[in-house]
């Protein structure tokens, strides 16, 4: 009994010195949690990775540069969660976070994956900034908590027949046909939809719709209708590993095209343009990028470069889904859940490098952020739509083989 | 004593603080229901079949069409489903059990039929094709859409519990004599007078209906499928999984199932930041499992009581 009692005093003690040491060093303000859901294995971990990864810098920036400052320099602490590509874990993710203390979250790179994700979080009124996920439908749902800093798929889809209009027309409408290889899921179907109705507008006829499974492992047959249909140009939507299968049979094949315009190509990205290089040369894609006209980006990009050796848009979107949430607890003065969802509303976010100007969010959706139009040329990605922000010439059509 | 013991166990999430563990408890209960579908089949008639996610699909899609195109209220998407999955898994067995298919022949088919039936919703503007279909959200009992996880926990708790008793059911009933002596010998079960395509399309479809009931419960918790959720191998597979490792063809197996590998997958998930590292501790315990209990979980009860095991290799 003596001891016992010999020890609760101790531990009394300690207790009450442990307690004591904030007041004698000044108060920390208490971390504000921020929930990252990615998928981080499987068939999607590849760019879930990435999202993470750019989430966590925007962390370590903020942090670095003294945290939530109106909150007396309140840091940021990032949950990280794996999705694994399936909409139940991430609604569990969702619920471990939401009572680990997040308050707010950033993901999922796939749409299945946000929509899931985004009610769950609604439940608890925890404001969620998407990073990707392009269906329009996360944002027209009429969440109050969803955010997107970045463009749905109506926008893309809409500015990419403007640009390809644009860039035909400018080159004396040499592109009067196209065929749109797609692949068959709910990302390349509602794209092709669209396209497919956008595309007589713009001066150019469909003469084909050429779905695909994903995975698809072999191109020839898909290739050898392209040949059949003779279209002036090529459109693509699908994901990584077919894309870049795609076009190497189009190169193999010696397919004579104007162009390939592909829109949020998964395999147009600098990996490609680097270990593919005759193939990718020229091939243009309409996707998210950075403004390569402010300084900023070009330090980001060495920077991601520098540290996993290969950039892509999903850095930036992971990095400002974070900043998104952090500018508006900024504002808000506070974590708090109706304050911060308020702040996000009112918010006015121009910190940032994306071709977008200041946030302005209409039924949570930025009603300014646009993609861009990409193509590579001499191995690097450059930008060639709109004028505004373009750090390159467009070479469309492109030289013959 | 047992049942009451097991309801105290079913009860305990009602009065659990956290959502979180609602939630978890209500996918070890979605899985050890969709298992014990699959056991119906796959385990008291010995009809394995790696395509189940095609009841799953049709249900879940029967469910979303009704709501989103209809304007039927989802409660009503649960018979409906019923039906649909008993007339799918109907249609499945006559054309499968009609030409004779068993064994792994019947696997390979199931398997085909399910793929089918992605494609088919992949291609088919009625099914809204790759896009899917995304349900409006609209909170509220009447609409089938719960903002606690304790209500969605007491809708599958229920459906377990109908399913379990089907399996009940199955181990006392005449429906259950004749659907073992086929697992058992077809040739013997035949010559005793067992109409075997009957036998077998009838088990095939009522576990079809009740796998597709579990669709709608899906649709109506995540607000989206598409063919990739409805009718992917992935599901097939879970489904098989958890009344394989609990023990197939005894009614507690898919419940062992379930609540096992839920345990290991989240508690890895929990205490393993590692990407991909989760996964495989969940794949060891699998193998481990599958190397050491041949009988499935139930069948290390049944060999300390001495009594049969199930039908873990019909």
């Amino acid at each position: 009994m003596s001891q016992f009692l010999r020890l609760s005093r101790r531990g009394a003690l300690a207790g009450a010195a442990t307690l004591a040491m904030p007041a004698i060093g000044g108060a920390q303000a208490a971390p504000v949690k921020v929930g990252l859901i990615h998928p981080v294995t499987g068939a999607l971990a590849g760019a879930g990775g990435r999202c993470r990864a750019g989430g966590l810098m925007a962390i370590e920036d903020i942090n670095a540069a003294g945290g939530i400052k109106s909150m007396g320099g309140a840091k940021l602490e990032a949950i990280l969660g794996d999705a694994q590509g399936r909409p139940e874990i991430a609604t569990q993710l969702v619920d471990q976070m939401a009572e680990a203390g997040a308050a707010g979250f950033t993901g999922c790179f796939a749409s299945a994956l946000g929509l899931a994700a985004t009610q769950a979080a609604a439940k608890y009124n925890i404001p969620f900034s998407i990073d990707s996920g392009i269906a329009d439908a996360i944002t027209t749902r009429g969440l109050k908590n969803t955010f997107r800093f970045f463009p749905n798929n109506s926008t893309a889809t809409a500015d990419a027949m403007a640009a390809l209009g644009a860039l035909n027309k400018a080159a004396g409408s040499p592109a009067k046909t196209a065929v749109i290889v797609h692949e068959d899921s709910e990302f390349g179907t509602n794209s092709v939809k669209l396209q497919a109705a956008m595309l007589p507008g713009i001066g150019i006829e469909v003469k084909a719709l050429l779905p695909h499974a994903t995975p698809t492992r072999d191109f020839t047959n898909i290739v050898l209708r392209i040949k059949a249909e003779k279209p002036d140009i090529v459109l693509i939507s699908n994901y990584e590993n077919e894309y870049v299968l795609l076009a190497r049979t189009l190169v193999q094949q010696r397919v004579d095209l104007v162009s390939t315009f592909s829109i949020s190509g998964g395999g147009f990205n600098l990996k490609f343009a680097k270990e593919a290089p005759t193939v990718a040369e020229n091939m243009i894609d309409f996707n998210h990028w950075h403004n390569p006209k402010d300084p900023r980006s070009v330090a980001f990009r060495k920077r991601v470069e520098a540290a996993s050796g290969f950039y892509s848009w999903e850095h930036p979107f992971g990095y400002f889904a974070v900043k998104l949430l952090a500018d508006a607890w900024e504002r808000a003065g506070s974590a708090d859940k109706e304050r911060a969802i308020a702040a996000l509303n009112g918010s006015t976010m121009a910190d940032h490098f994306m071709p977008y100007g200041p946030t302005k969010f209409t039924n949570g959706q930025n009603s300014g952020a646009h993609p861009v139009a990409l193509q590579i040329q001499k191995g690097d990605m450059t930008v060639i739509w709109p004028n505004e922000v373009s750090d390159a010439k467009a070479v469309f059509p492109r030289p013959k083989a | 004593m047992k049942w009451v013991l097991v309801g105290g166990v079913a009860a305990v999430p009602f009065v659990l603080p956290s959502q979180s563990m609602v939630n978890i408890a209500m996918l070890t209960a979605f899985s050890a229901f969709l298992g014990q579908c699959w056991n119906i089949a796959g385990g008291f008639g010995g009809l394995t079949s790696f395509g189940h996610a095609v009841f799953f699909g049709s249900g879940a899609y029967t469910g979303a069409i009704l709501q989103t195109r209809y304007g039927v209220n989802p409660w009503v998407g649960l018979p409906a489903a019923f039906l649909v999955g008993g007339l799918v898994g109907a249609g499945i067995g006559a054309a499968s059990f009609r030409a004779g298919l068993r064994g792994s022949y019947f696997a390979l088919v199931t398997l085909a039929f399910a793929e089918v039936f992605r494609v088919l919703s992949n291609s088919l503007e009625f099914t809204q094709g790759g896009l899917g279909i995304a349900i409006p959200l609209k909170v509220s009992a009447w609409n089938f859409q719960f903002a606690d996880r304790r209500a969605t926990y007491a809708v599958v708790l229920v459906l377990l519990a109908v399913a379990s008793g089907v399996a009940v059911w199955l181990t006392k009933g005449r429906m259950g004599a004749r659907l073992a002596a086929v697992r058992e010998n077809e040739d013997a079960a035949a010559a005793l007078g067992v109409d075997i395509v009957r036998t077998k399309t009838w088990a095939l479809a009522l576990s079809g209906g009740l796998a597709a009931m579990g669709g709608v419960v899906y649709g109506q918790t995540y607000l989206y499928i598409d063919p990739s959720i409805g009718f992917g191998t992935e599901r097939s597979v879970e489904m098989l999984l958890v009344a394989m490792i609990g023990g197939a063809g005894t009614v507690w197996g898919p419940v062992l199932g379930a609540v096992v590998l839920h345990v290991v997958a989240d508690v890895s998930r929990a205490f393993i930041a590692t990407p991909g590292f989760a996964p495989m501790v969940y794949g060891v315990v699998l193998l481990v499992i599958i190397a050491v209990l041949p009988q499935g979980l139930a069948g290390v009860w049944a060999q300390v009581r001495g009594t049969p095991g199930g039908a873990r290799d019909a």
